[in-house]
């Protein structure tokens, strides 16, 4: 039986409602038409990350996103989610942002090729039709202006 | 485009129903495993991404095989539960 978030995530919520978690009306597929081998991948990591050169994401209903470098000799990645779980992550992002596994992953031929960035923005935002309508298209527009493949999204 | 989620918290994505979905029985904020131990990082996504295959429709959500205790011990969800309460 896996562990169950939902209810924890109400009485943390408290006195506020819970979150509404949005199940979409329409479900989304695109089918997968390359092999791994042959498609550049990117990472999507709803951790607030970036580089230490990178504007620091600050509010919490903040609704902007992160470019960061898929080098992983770029520069090490800082967690600015405000999450009370972000104590371990903290110690090595990359149990939340393999970017150097999938880079290895690249240079091993199992997977084509990296995208130049990976993305990064702030998850548990309530600003759901603002995140539809604006983070969301901007966010797919970097994803094909970079000629991906296959997305990634890392939940945190 | 294609896009494969990688996630902890199956009653979430169970919710969400994202086009594909590969669940890591790991406690959140641990996806790829515990700090460090990049042969782990190396497993979990190895695992995740040849389940890409496998998905035939949406709203999938595959469970690969990895737990966070070597011999499937749940004693981690005390202490994530205690920590996510303390997280107000």
């Amino acid at each position: 039986m896996p562990f169950e978030y939902l209810p924890i995530m109400a009485h943390n919520s408290a006195p506020k409602p819970p979150r509404v978690i949005a199940t979409p009306k329409r479900r989304a597929w695109c089918p997968i038409t390359k092999p791994l081998n042959e498609s550049r991948v990117a990472l999507l990591s709803s951790a607030a990350l970036r580089l230490a050169n990178q504007e620091p994401f600050t509010p919490r209903e903040d609704l902007s996103y992160r470019r960061v470098p898929s080098d992983p000799n770029s520069g090490p990645i800082i967690i600015d989610h405000h999450s009370g779980i972000g104590t371990v992550p903290r110690q090595d992002p990359e149990i939340v942002f393999p970017r150097s596994i999938l880079a290895a992953l690249v240079a091993d031929g199992t997977v084509g090729a990296l995208s130049p960035w990976h993305f990064s923005f702030m998850g548990g935002v309530r600003r759901h039709q603002e995140i539809e309508n604006e983070l969301a298209p901007a966010l797919a527009d970097e994803l094909a202006t970079a000629r991906v493949d296959i997305a990634l999204l890392v939940p945190y | 485009m294609p896009a494969l989620v990688i996630g902890t918290a199956y009653d979430i994505m169970s919710k969400i129903a994202p086009p594909r979905a590969a669940f890591v029985d790991h406690p959140v904020g641990r996806t790829f495993g515990p700090p460090h131990d990049s042969s782990r990082h190396h497993a979990v996504l190895s695992r995740a991404l040849a389940e890409l295959p496998r998905f035939s429709y949406s709203g999938e959500i595959r469970d690969i095989g990895c737990q966070w205790s070597p011999g499937g011990g749940r004693e981690w969800e005390a202490e994530l539960r205690a920590e996510m309460l303390h997280d107000r």
